[in-house]
């Protein structure tokens, strides 16, 4: 016994040694003896608590110390394997083609788009040597080539160069970039407006700036793809509304609330998210009835004007012109330079906060260098363009109205985009639904707002909700119309006439679209060219589509 | 906060920078654009009137010199010396500089001080809604609306990003190349609104992402810019897809692809936009995303879109990467255990907050035993890195065929906007018709891309003499390809047959020249100021040539202090300052972008800023050998020449 005891000798005064050392270099610590005085009297006074407070220690240093990237290993999911079979695992493992090759279907699509070369305008040049009439590029005013914006662009690139080479946040803004915004802001007659480097990523960054888990959105089912990912992308409470239908919107509106008051839940932020007119059809919201209700339930208003912007209202001002809306009733109005000023990016107007708001929480304007200078000025230019020009915006509805008095009259077709629309979708009619369409002036935008979508009609029932699949949306052979349309842009450029079908993710958008044609009309082109190439497609669309039957 | 600009001097100098260079240089000039002359490589058209060697050299040129760039946007520097190519030394293991840890007082006094200010952040919100409930009604809901961004989620940014927003989202005008003018502003109000005070600071700038100086607006890329707007106008009004491809696409996505040495390259408008809307086409449901945990936003937003499932692995650690390799293929899908359909493991080359470099060569070892799709974001790296530039894979010499995917933006290096995504013909081919981008999104605009020609092709340089092709063909040159230039290995030059026929095209940029000083400029300048400052004895992250250089700060208020010392010195220098939620909480930092357009002169510069800022806010906590300042500067090219950092 005394043997062992002599032989432990050493290690005991080894530990007796560290344990002085430890507690005098404790000791050292300012501040400590008040720490020991604590622990000393917490334990006299109740020695549970003393392990109660060493169980926490533990429990926070294992926290602090736990991978934060390791899933669920002790999860009842996750099996052990020795190195041994893991290795064996690793080897069998064969993973599929990164990316599967196209279909022929296509290849040949992606062989047939067009390939401009040279300035795009009113009758742009094709690689294969053809100049043709273009009623496909997004030219609504006009502006594209236009002297002037050229001009300003050299004055800019020989002062400012070309990239912005940075963020907004870190010298990134610049003070044409200022300029733009105020411009948009005094434009429009909001307080204040924030532009963004690509029209696309522009309201799928809005939404998930403000809208965060647990708020509300209530939005059409007919939104395009953008705001489709910025809705998945904002993890919110979503509701659908059939495509432009107010009667819909108010009963989804009025559910929302019923089920606030049932549960009892609190107040979250709501939206409804919508678009002046839709990148989809064509249809044009109405905007008054939107604007109604949003006061009356207490919502905010997203508004997409990406291709109302710079086509619609006297000088272009979109759909708060047309409808003669202020501009501060739509809590966010997002648009398109892009489209609308023939530039490059997108906009987000608003009050001072929403715009405040978005510098540092929306992803695109924090993580993206800001856009070229030059891009900045010609879209200010384009604005300067619209506002002293109203003659503008008459010829481009007067374009409009000359194609739609070709096309409205062929049997073969539909078209659900409102009278008033720069961009018009060609649907192919299928034989058993007529669709009816209202007639509709495009110069009393105040009339009645009638349900221009064929994908609403009135049915009794509402569809749910919770679910963007409307219930009791006419069906429809994708792949035939797709082809047959295919043919008829097709047949169209070879007679000198450049439109496109409207191309869709298939399988991504979030339900598919009908196919269509898309023009879009621009105020460069005279009036006879206009109806000539109408005419064209009329005659196409006879052609192929009669063939059919 | 008001700054005083310097006050203008009478300048002796500006009289003999002109007086020492008469017209005499032309006769020299090689050059074809209208920027040959040395009276014209000096700006001075804001009227700023400085002795600092911002806007004229400090040393003038002599006769013999020709500079075709002005000074202030790109410096003009003739002494061979300065000029490094960085390259990964073969043979060797790519390691980065140890990252060094603070004393543990300056973390207690970090902490302290974020707890300091929160307590006070609070404490103001709790009186001040009770004594100025008008400033905080836009805060609670009110009127049954619930508020946008209400008090608790916006208190970061109220109370701890107002103290010093005077160093964030400054407006600046002008070329953003190594100089830039600061529009300067007073806060009348503690930062919240900020007044311009209508004068302005012209700065040394070294925040830019400007790499290879290309953000230029005199020079060979701003003429073919020219000439592309009075040609093509400004926009390509409309999506790839829906009739708005041009032929400057096609020939745009040809260079670009040879540039990286991919089969093909697909260009969209947008750098964020790149990777947003590509990585849903690449991956979804049943497929496993391997992320760097300190890759980009854009990355993690795509990912989040396309409904992949995501895993991380620690920043830049090949073991962890391993390990997590191994679970996940054994381990398979969640719940279910079925195979993954694909693995993509998506690194950055280069790291923008951190300056390191993705470990390309493990990486590819990895590759090989684990069957994995490899995704490199260059956004940072393309241009920036490697002897020829390419990059990443360039720099350790790793066949760029290898890696699946390589995505980058050219924002930075190539002083344009917007970004591209290399690969096989049909995997870009896929992502021409699923991508988002092609259907949806507007096409990258002429001036844009025929800036991304120019820098492109410069930096390549041209295959065959320029020589003017009489007929203005307007057919797309991309038809054309000569199948022998075709074949040409990489990194091979720019086939003048895929280059737009109308572009002009300077002596410089065809011989390669041009490009290949801008490398090695670049070169020298990041190994300068990285082992620069490490030899001042600071902590910083990253590798010696990765032109980002981040100079850890620590506490969050010297961030402030650091920023508005530097931009009211003598010669003000521009910085960047990055704290939380960009960086982790403790490593508040500074953040220089190296580039080209600085000479030796503006390093030496940055680093006696960086000498006499760091002595006063305690910042020279690094260990390792320490130089002196002066033995810094005399010694720069041993010092950029020593392989490895003792």
């Amino acid at each position: 016994m005394s043997a062992s005891v002599s032989s432990l000798e050493p290690l005991f005064t080894f530990v007796s040694n560290s344990y002085s050392n430890i507690e005098t270099s404790f000791f050292k610590i300012p501040g400590s003896a008040v720490i020991a005085r604590y622990v000393k009297s917490s334990h006299r006074d109740d020695p549970g608590r003393t392990l109660l407070e060493v169980i926490l220690i533990i429990f926070a240093i294992r926290t602090l110390l736990q991978s934060r990237t390791k899933a669920e290993p002790s999860g009842k999911h996750f099996i052990e394997f020795s190195e041994k079979e893991i290795d064996e695992l690793v080897d069998e493992w064969t993973p599929e083609e990164l990316a599967q090759p196209l279909t022929a279907v296509e290849q040949s699509d992606l062989n047939a788009v067009p390939v401009i070369a040279g300035p795009v305008g009113p009758k742009p040049k094709l690689t294969n040597g053809k100049t043709v009439l273009n009623l496909a590029s997004y030219n609504f005013a006009g502006l594209a080539g236009n002297a002037e914006i050229k001009e300003r662009c050299i004055d800019i690139l020989k002062k400012y160069g070309l990239g912005s080479c940075g963020p907004p946040g870190f010298y990134g803004t610049q003070d044409v970039h200022i300029q733009l915004e105020q411009d948009i802001a005094d434009f429009l007659g909001t307080e204040a407006a924030i532009i963004y480097s690509q029209a696309f990523s522009t309201i799928s960054s809005v939404i998930p700036a403000f809208c965060k888990r647990g708020d509300v959105i209530v939005a059409d089912r007919g939104v395009n793809f953008a705001i489709q990912k910025g809705l998945q992308i904002s993890r919110c409470t979503i509701r659908w509304y059939d495509h432009s239908d107010m009667a819909s919107l108010e009963k989804v509106l009025e559910s929302v609330e019923k089920e606030r008051r049932k549960k009892k839940m609190p107040l979250t932020r709501r939206f409804i998210v919508t678009e002046g007119i839709f990148d989809h059809d064509g249809a044009m919201s109405d905007l008054p009835k939107l604007v109604e209700l949003k006061l009356k339930y207490k919502y905010r208003l997203i508004l997409d004007e990406s291709v109302s912007f710079g086509s619609v209202g006297r000088t272009g001002r979109g759909l708060t012109e047309l409808y003669n809306v202020p501009a501060s009733q739509v809590d966010m109005l997002v648009g398109s330079m892009a489209n609308g000023l023939t530039s490059a990016g997108g906009f987000c107007a608003g009050s001072h906060t929403v715009v405040k708001h978005q510098r540092i929480n929306a992803p695109s304007v924090v993580f993206s260098a800001a856009l070229p200078a030059l891009l900045a000025a010609a879209a200010s230019e384009g604005i300067n363009i619209m506002r002293n020009t109203p003659s503008i915006l008459s010829m481009l509805q007067e374009n409009v109205r000359a194609v739609r008095a070709i096309l409205d009259k062929v049997d073969c077709i539909a078209i659900p985009s409102h009278p008033a629309s720069a961009i018009i979708h060609i649907n192919v009619r299928s034989s058993s639904t007529v669709m009816p369409i209202a007639p509709m002036s495009p110069t009393s935008p105040i009339s009645p707002a009638s349900p221009m979508s064929p994908l609403s009609p009135s049915t009794a029932k509402l569809s749910n909700p919770v679910s963007v699949r409307q219930r009791g949306a006419p069906h429809f052979d994708m792949e035939a119309e797709e082809r047959l349309l295919q043919e008829v842009v097709e047949d169209t450029l070879a007679q000198g006439v450049m439109v496109t079908r409207a191309k869709r993710l298939h399988g991504q958008e979030m339900i598919e679209v009908r196919p269509s044609i898309r023009l879009a009309i621009s105020a460069a082109m005279s009036r006879k060219d206009c109806e000539k190439a109408a005419n064209v497609l009329k005659a196409s669309c006879i052609k192929v589509l009669s063939k059919r039957r | 906060m008001a700054f005083q600009s310097p006050s203008p001097q009478p300048s002796i100098f500006k009289k003999k920078a002109h007086g020492s260079t008469p017209n005499s240089t032309p006769a020299l000039s090689l050059s074809s654009s209208a920027t040959s002359s040395s009276s014209e490589t000096v700006l001075d058209d804001l009227g700023l009137d400085y002795d600092n060697g911002l806007s004229y050299p400090r040393v003038p040129p002599t006769s013999e010199q020709v500079f075709t760039t002005v000074h202030s946007e790109f410096g003009h520097c003739a002494n061979e010396k300065y000029r490094y190519t960085s390259q990964h030394r073969a043979g060797t293991q790519y390691k980065s500089y140890p990252e060094q840890d603070p004393p543990y007082y300056i973390l207690l006094t970090t902490y302290l001080s974020y707890l300091m200010v929160i307590c006070l952040g609070h404490l103001r919100d709790f009186v001040g809604k009770r004594l100025q409930p008008s400033h905080y009604r836009h805060l609670v809901s009110q009127h049954g609306y619930a508020a946008l961004n209400s008090d608790f989620d916006s208190f970061y940014t109220r109370r701890l990003k107002t103290r010093i927003d005077d160093c964030f989202s400054h407006p600046v005008t002008g070329v953003p190349g190594r100089t830039m003018v600061l529009l300067d502003r007073y806060s009348p109000d503690y930062n919240v609104t900020m007044v311009p005070s209508g004068t302005r600071t012209r700065g040394l700038n070294i925040s830019s992402y400007n790499y290879l100086g290309f953000a230029q607006a005199r020079g060979g890329c701003a003429d073919a810019v020219e000439t592309s707007i009075n040609r093509y106008g400004v926009s390509a009004c409309g999506s790839r897809l829906e009739g708005a491809t041009l032929d400057l696409h096609q020939q745009a996505e040809a260079l670009v692809a040879r540039f990286v040495g991919m089969e093909d390259a697909l260009i969209s408008s947008m750098g964020f936009a790149t990777n947003s809307t590509i990585i849903p086409a690449l991956v979804g449901k049943g497929s496993l995303v391997i992320s760097d945990e300190f890759n980009h936003a854009s990355i993690r937003f795509g990912v989040r879109i396309s409904g992949a499932n995501v895993r991380t692995f620690k920043h830049n650690d090949m073991p962890s990467l391993e390990a997590l390799l191994r679970e996940v293929i054994s381990q398979g899908q969640p719940k279910t255990h079925r195979p993954w359909k694909k693995i993509l493991v998506i690194v950055e080359g280069l790291f923008s907050m951190e300056g390191t470099l993705a470990n390309l060569p493990v990486i590819m070892e990895l590759k090989k035993k684990y069957k994995f799709n490899l995704f490199v974001d260059e956004a940072h790296s393309i241009g920036a890195l490697g002897p020829h530039g390419r990059g990443v894979a360039d720099y350790f010499g790793v066949n760029p065929r290898q890696i699946d995917i390589l995505m980058g933006t050219f924002t930075k290096s190539f002083g344009a906007a917007g970004g591209y995504i290399a690969g096989s013909k049909a995997l870009i081919d896929r992502l021409r018709v699923h991508g988002h981008s092609g259907c949806y999104a507007e096409a990258m605009t002429p001036p844009v891309l025929t800036q991304v020609i120019a820098s492109t092709a410069s930096i390549m340089g041209i295959s065959s003499a320029p020589e003017k092709s009489s007929s203005l063909s307007l057919t797309a040159r991309s038809d054309a390809i000569n199948p022998e230039l075709e074949m040409e290995a990489y990194p091979g030059r720019a086939p003048l047959s895929i280059l737009p026929a109308w572009m002009p095209i300077t002596p410089s940029m065809a011989d390669g020249t041009d490009g290949k000083m801008r490398l090695r400029r670049l070169g020298f300048n990041a190994r300068y100021l990285n082992r620069g400052l490490r030899k001042l004895g600071f902590i910083t992250y990253g590798h010696d040539d990765s032109p980002v250089v981040p100079l850890l700060l620590f506490n969050p208020g010297k961030m402030a202090v650091f920023s508005r010392l530097m931009r009211t010195r003598q010669v003000p220098i521009i910085v960047v300052v990055v704290a939380y939620p960009a960086t982790p909480l403790v490593t508040s930092r500074v953040r220089f972008c190296l580039s080209a357009s600085h000479t030796k002169e503006d390093v030496d510069l940055v680093l006696t800023a960086c000498d006499e800022i760091g002595d006063l806010l305690d910042l020279k906590q690094g260990s390792g050998e320490r130089w002196s300042l002066q033995e810094i500067t005399d010694r720069a090219v041993e010092l950029v020449g020593m392989p490895e950092l003792v």
